[in-house]
């Protein structure tokens, strides 16, 4: 077991913060707006911690970081990436599917630009030499913010999910216009999904920035905001397990294939250098099928209400020919 | 509720005006900057050749979105195939890494010949896409965003079948592939609007004219002809469009096998101006093309050339001293143009359905 | 669709993954093993050109000292684990080498940035990691168990300017490019443009770019009105041939110097012909006359048909340093009397120590201090640079590296 945990112990925090980083992708889509800004709080989020970490709280011997500075960090990462969701939803959010999808990206893209051109936060190189809360070489202890993390952003979620608030994120995704004729003021609603995904992506970008050691303007890009959609679309988009499964499993997957499947004993050797060297067709491949399979995505309201057999029936099933994910066209 | 629609025609009326006002204003801005700044001429010219990269890129990608309503991601990688196609097809070998390390075809066609080809085999391609990552989702009536999710595991696959087939390294067409040619062409200054001789790359002027060419046809080809007629009306109404016979699964696969050519043909021509970089080489500009066809209006196909020529004029433009801001700017832009057109710079403002 | 069809399936789905979940540790062989040495470059993403490149050197040093008796008659292997192109991946790439190979060292990783998250970790576990390609400022510093054997450009980049004016004195206007964000061109052009003016040369304009843009029209038809008589440009191999390349076309007759990244025979096929006469500053040189270097030009010429290129060389080199300090290290203390722990922190020291003769030229180590003064890692200390220039032949598609200084 300790060579399974010093081996995945850094792959597993990964899939810990890509659950929080689907999640932050998932509270907007709860309310049906299709927003790729995510890789941009991140992004954001990492600087932050990293400037405070190596500018601000100085002083600590490498391994001694203090724990509550860090989680202070992600919160003051938390508190700036709602800032700048504000900023950029309360204009962007007047867009609709695909058009609100590319104005996201194009903050994204501007910020990442942005970043790689002051000197402060290291241009291209970055900023390195974060300081840890650790002498660890596994990142395993890291699980200790991870999870937390994780576990507090997935209940939050789901107390949202049967909160008034998130029956109104649902009725706009169902139908904007009857919801707005019921009341419910939807561009308030949209910023506070898109605000409360910010939130949850900030703070995951100031904890990686302490497990990477490292931060800089390859970290948030358009790349990852594909990524993170195909966690939602693949782990569900209609529960909030949904998207956490889906990160586990994607990020979890090519490692699988290349560390395990491939190394498996009495493997044909051309099968094994296969697997190894062609492990990313297989995961493109393993994507592109699964949609076929799962269209609702692997965890899907009905799944988990046929499992736990007297849950009153709160979810919103998905209409029969057509699930709408997004609310505009795409 | 009379009033209602009133005040909100005023107001469309009012935004209408102000939009229209906003957009000869910039006009006029930029044709004086054009004109006065020193060098403006050779950037605009610049600005209209990354820009016809831009476009032909958008091309095949638009065509799809006209049809289906849907992002083709594995367009880039249609793209990045057409180009190694071509190479192939041209007789060279391949690098030496890879599983096909050393290999050639026993034969060699000419360039152009091999372009066509090589747009044939990716639109090939494009249909395979379809049949594997879009049909069976169509089929089962699944949400549109999928689709988004299936064509980008294919892309993923593609993109990491050519490195594992012929490797990572750069490949490159022969030079002057249509006959001798000088590399640049002299423009002249335009009568003294310029200060200076404005050149301009051949390669450049290549894309260019065929990227106008391929708008020109395939315009015809969705206007003129009566497969482009069905094509219409599917993009309509599949529904409506199969229940009066017609074979949407069919058109669609013409659909996807034309943005493949289309696609195929500008990974070589593209190819030929800066090389085939790697299994990337098409991944790269589907950030910008995404934006091209965004800001050309969904699924309009002339809009993809204005919109790619636009961004290109518009980088062109940043002044040196910011280049290094340049795809900011041309994000900011896009930002801003979303927010005041979000139909694209030719679309019609749609009437959002009660 | 029902509920339990759609459960059946997830449940396949599940078992399928918590079988591949099944440590393969449990089948782990017991037999006593080969020296392992772990190789984490990036074999796939778009980083991939340069990753094949230090695979194939690493495979080269394998066979070469494997057939010269490995590590004093015990053979060793090479663990490859690809880093990807990003963070994440070198650090997986790491904890897989160090945990589950169980290597006594590390080569890698490719870049400068995935150096800063993947290094703190081996070193952390005490596993010497050698970089065939960092070239970034603080690398050593990270830790005491971080080596290079990549130089970082402040040695041969003035020598490439002080050739260019001793072909042609008339120089006096420069023109600088460089790629804005890559970790290595930033540093090098720092380099050059503090040599400009120090020779007392006009620097008229700084223009940036990325190494993933193609079309570099914009910046040359800005320059081109000043009339440089001198264009230095820092980049990779694609950005830097295409920027070359479009220099000719539009017009540019004057000399051009590339960095140290354009030191590739991937620029043959990007600049063709175009890339006649360009100055290369270089941190190898296939052309340097030593029996180790003609042996693994030779070993590279009969693999790949070409010339061996800068980080091929490099990675041959950074194995070398691993054989040749272990095997001292044997003859010093077997290795078989020590556990894992000692072996490593034991071949730091030795790596530290000693002196090789490489493909690179002879080079050893020089311990470098962190900020707070306490010692680090191993700084090259690299004797030969080289400035060449590029001779292309006329078929126009492949050319030679020629010495010139």
């Amino acid at each position: 077991m300790e060579g399974f945990l010093s081996t995945y112990g850094a792959a597993i925090v990964q899939m810990a913060l890509a659950g929080v980083l689907a999640l932050s992708m998932y509270l907007p889509l709860m309310a049906g707006q299709l927003s790729l800004a995510s890789p941009g709080f991140y992004a954001v989020g990492g600087y932050v911690a990293a400037l405070l970490s190596t500018k601000v709280f100085t002083g600590y011997p490498n391994g001694e970081y203090p724990i509550p500075l860090i989680v202070l960090e992600m919160g003051i990462a938390g508190v700036i990436a709602a800032f700048f969701a504000l900023i950029v939803g309360i204009p962007a959010l007047r867009l609709r599917g695909i058009y609100l999808a590319l104005a996201t990206i194009a903050f994204v893209e501007v910020l990442r630009i942005f970043a790689l051109n002051q000197d402060e936060l290291g241009g291209a190189v970055g900023i390195y030499n974060i300081p840890q809360p650790f002498f660890s070489a596994t990142r395993i202890e890291y699980l200790v913010l991870a999870l937390p993390l994780l576990v507090g952003a997935a209940l939050f979620v789901a107390r949202l999910e049967r909160s008034r608030v998130g029956r109104a994120f649902v009725a706009l995704r169902e139908d904007e216009l009857a919801a707005s004729a019921m009341g419910i003021f939807p561009t308030y609603y949209k910023v506070l999904a898109f605000t409360l995904g910010a939130v949850l992506a900030g703070m995951a970008g100031a904890l990686n920035a302490h497990i990477l050691n490292t931060w800089n303007a390859r970290q948030g890009t358009f790349d990852l905001a594909i990524l993170i959609l195909a966690y939602v679309l693949v782990g569900g988009s209609r529960t909030f397990l949904g998207p956490i499964i889906g990160a586990a499993f994607l990020v979890a997957l090519p490692e699988i294939i290349l560390r395990e499947v491939a190394g498996l004993p009495g493997l044909n050797p051309v099968i094994a250098t296969f697997l190894r060297d062609g492990r990313l067709i297989l995961f493109g491949v393993l994507i592109a099928i699964s949609v076929f399979f799962f269209p609702y995505g692997l965890i899907t309201p009905s799944l988990l209400k046929s499992r736990r057999k007297k849950t009153p029936a709160e979810h919103i099933e998905p209409a029969k020919a057509t699930p709408k994910v997004s609310g505009g066209e795409l | 509720m009379k009033a209602l629609d009133q005040s909100s025609q005023q107001y469309r009326r009012l935004w209408w005006l102000a939009s229209r006002g906003f957009a000869a204003v910039v006009i006029v801005l930029l044709i004086t900057a054009i004109l006065t700044t020193p060098g403006g001429l050779q950037n605009f010219f610049n600005g209209l050749a990354i820009g016809g990269v831009y476009a032909i890129f958008a091309l095949g990608y638009t065509l799809i979105f006209s049809i289906l309503r849907i992002i083709n991601f594995a367009h880039g990688a249609i793209f990045t195939l057409g180009a190694y196609f071509t190479y192939f097809l041209t007789g060279s070998a391949v690098g030496f890494n890879g599983l096909l390390a050393n290999q050639k075809l026993p034969f060699g066609l000419p360039f152009p010949l091999a372009m066509l080809s090589g747009g044939i085999l990716a639109g090939l391609c494009g249909i395979a896409i379809e049949r594997v990552a879009f049909r069976p989702l169509r089929a089962k009536g699944a949400d549109p965003l999928l689709t988004l999710v299936s064509s980008l595991g294919v892309a993923v696959a593609i993109v990491n079948i050519i490195q594992l087939m012929v490797g990572a390294e750069i490949y490159a067409y022969p030079r002057n592939p249509f006959g001798e040619m000088p590399a640049a062409l002299n423009l002249g200054t335009f009568g003294g609007l310029s200060q200076r001789p404005i050149i301009i790359r051949t390669t450049q002027v290549i894309i260019f004219v065929v990227s106008m060419v391929i708008v020109v046809l395939l315009t015809y080809f969705i206007n003129g002809t009566k497969t482009g007629k069905a094509l219409r009306a599917v993009a309509e109404d599949a529904t409506t469009s199969s229940l009066l016979g017609i074979n949407t699964n069919r058109l669609i696969l013409i659909t996807f096998f034309v943005s493949g050519l289309v696609g195929g043909i500008a990974g070589t021509l593209v190819g030929l101006s800066v090389n085939v970089s790697g299994p990337y080489f098409g991944i790269n500009f589907g950030l910008k093309g995404l934006a091209v066809i965004v800001l050309g209006g969904l699924g309009d196909i002339p809009g993809a050339v204005v919109g790619g020529l636009v961004i290109g004029v518009a980088e062109a433009f940043v002044p040196s001293q910011q280049v290094a801001y340049k795809d900011a700017i041309a994000f900011a832009v896009l930002f801003l143009v979303l927010l005041l057109r979000p139909q694209g710079l030719l679309g019609r403002a749609v009437v959002q359905k009660v | 669709m029902s509920n339990v069809v759609f459960s059946k399936r997830l449940s396949v789905f599940l078992l399928v993954v918590a079988l591949a979940l099944l440590p393969s540790t449990l089948f782990a062989q017991t037999q006593e093993e080969p020296i392992v040495i772990g190789v984490a470059v990036a074999q796939t993403s778009n980083v991939a050109l340069l990753g094949q490149e230090q695979v194939i050197g690493a495979q080269i040093a394998e066979k070469f000292f494997n057939e010269r008796g490995g590590i004093n008659g015990r053979p060793f292997r090479l663990a490859f684990a690809d880093t990807s192109g990003d963070e994440a991946g070198a650090i997986n790439a790491f904890q897989t080498l160090i945990n589950r190979e169980n290597v006594v060292g590390i080569l890698g990783p490719t870049l400068s940035q995935q150096a800063f998250a993947a290094d703190p970790i081996a070193d952390q576990a005490g596993v010497p990691v050698i970089a065939p390609s960092n070239t970034a400022r603080g690398i050593p510093q990270i830790g005491r168990f971080i080596f290079r054997v990549s130089a970082p450009v402040a040695i041969v980049a003035p020598n490439a300017v002080k050739q260019a004016i001793k072909q042609n004195p008339n120089i006096k206007r420069v023109a600088v490019f460089y790629a804005q964000n890559d970790a290595f061109s930033v540093s090098e052009t720092g380099t050059f443009q503090q040599t400009v003016k120090d020779l007392g040369l006009e620097l008229l304009d700084v223009q940036t770019f990325q190494t993933t843009d193609t079309d570099f029209t914009t910046q040359i038809t800005n320059v081109l009105p000043l009339e440089p008589d001198l264009v230095i440009i820092s980049g990779l191999a694609a950005d830097g041939g295409n920027l070359v390349r479009q220099l000719r076309e539009l017009g540019y007759t004057g000399t051009i110097i590339g960095g140290n990244g354009l030191n590739t025979a991937n620029i043959f096929p990007v600049c063709q012909a175009l890339c006649d006469g360009i100055l290369i500053a270089q941190a190898y040189s296939y052309q340097y006359e030593s029996e180790i270097n003609n042996a693994f030009r030779e070993a590279y010429k009969k693999l790949q048909d070409k010339e061996p290129p800068q980080f091929s060389a490099q990675a041959f080199a950074g194995i070398q340093v691993f054989v040749e300090a272990l095997s001292k290290l044997d003859k010093r203390k077997p290795l078989k009397d020590m556990d894992l722990k000692t072996l490593r922190a034991e071949l730091r020291e030795e790596i530290m120590s000693g002196k090789y003769d490489t493909p690179l030229g002879p080079i050893s180590f020089i311990e470098v201090k962190k900020e707070d003064g306490t010692p680090a890692g191993g700084e090259i200390v690299q004797e030969q640079f080289y400035v060449a220039q590029i001779r292309m032949n006329p078929d126009g598609k492949t050319g030679r590296f020629v010495f010139v200084d």
